[in-house]
């Protein structure tokens, strides 16, 4: 990551590393599951995402109350007929945290690639 | 931090596939195109009896070197049409929401069927201009850019039109270019020579046949598309 193509020239400014702004909260596989399928799905129901994630009930419950918490996530309980069912959507703020997180990775991966292939990236044997 | 973030699990590349991934396969299982298809093909069929057994009004006939040539308002038809692609749009939504509910999942279609009702409450405007407007060019046909544009905001063209908003919805490459084939039909109309000796009000017919058996196809070809490529 700290090849040349890192480092600012004279008089230019570095730009700050894309992997600085990963917010924690998003930056995880499942919470960024759960946010990709409530913002695809406009709200999704909890078994769908137990079942996409291939997650235990009581994990994911973990999961959405972080991200409840974080007010990123709108959890609503109701029922279909006589059975219980959750349905989760994304909160303007869950919105935004998504796209900074893709924004931020698809960064990282371009900045990993510009640095692979630099002159003194890629493999080191040749 | 982003030693303890980013490698395993972490790993961006694989971050932003498994979310490519995942956003896929709820657009998958929220699709239902085949029903707007199915719905807009039974309405376009249904339209060639309202055509066949009722008058148009006519008026302002004018006698030509071939006959005579009259303003018509196909007045029964053009309220079969706005009825009945409302009550369609209405009836695809709720169809939508149903599937959509039973999957677990939201659904994305309401700005489609807000644009076909749109469509057609603007296919009834341009409708009513026209008669404030007393038929420009009369006797005469209007130029074909003018024949166009009618054709366009034409009920069966609003059908089009409002596909290629469903097509950006379901991100569907294949309904796109499905709209556009169907759009192409609808815009250049195909003679095949049918409905001449037919007799009366007959002239819809050959027309609505093409575009309703076209809905119908591609219905049926994305019903079987949708079976093959759910996952189990």
């Amino acid at each position: 990551m700290n090849g040349p193509a890192d480092t600012p020239g004279p008089g230019e400014t570095e730009s700050p590393h894309p992997a600085t702004g990963l917010d924690d909260m998003v930056h995880q596989r499942v919470r960024l599951g759960i946010l990709t399928i409530a913002h695809e799905a406009r709200r999704v129901e909890f078994g769908y995402l137990r079942n996409q994630l291939e997650l235990t009930a009581g994990n994911l419950s973990q999961h959405l109350a972080v991200l409840e918490t974080a007010g990123l996530v709108a959890v609503e309980k109701g029922y279909a007929g006589r059975r219980g069912r959750t349905w989760i959507t994304l909160t303007a703020a869950g919105n935004t945290a998504l796209a900074e997180e893709i924004g931020r990775l698809k960064q990282l991966i371009a900045r990993v690639d510009t640095t692979e292939a630099g002159p003194s990236g890629g493999d080191p044997q040749r | 931090m982003t030693a303890d973030s980013v490698p395993a699990g972490g790993d961006p590349r694989r971050l932003l596939a498994d979310a490519r991934d995942l956003a896929r396969r709820v657009r998958l299982a929220q699709q239902v195109t085949w029903l707007p298809l199915l719905v807009l093909a039974l309405v376009t069929f249904g339209a060639i009896p309202v055509y066949r057994f009722s008058q148009p009004v006519l008026s302002d006939c004018q006698a030509m070197a071939d006959g005579q040539v009259c303003k018509a308002w196909y007045q029964a038809a053009q309220f079969y049409w706005w009825t009945a692609l409302v009550l369609a749009y209405v009836v695809i939504a709720g169809g939508y929401l149903r599937v959509a509910r039973a999957r677990g999942l939201g659904t994305r279609v309401l700005p489609y069927v807000l644009t076909g009702v749109a469509l057609v409450v603007l296919s009834a405007a341009v409708s009513a201009m026209w008669s404030i407007l007393d038929h420009p060019y009369y006797p005469d046909p209007p130029p074909s850019s003018v024949q166009l544009l009618f054709r366009l905001l034409d009920p069966t063209g609003a059908i089009g039109l409002a596909l290629l908003v469903l097509a950006w919805l379901e991100r569907r490459v294949e309904l796109l270019l499905f709209a556009l084939g169907y759009l192409a039909v609808v815009l250049v109309p195909i003679d095949l020579g049918w409905g001449t000796g037919w007799g009366p009000n007959w002239a819809f017919a050959p027309q609505l046949t093409i575009n309703g058996g076209l809905l119908l196809l591609g219905g049926i070809g994305f019903a079987l598309a949708q079976r093959l490529r759910r996952p189990q």
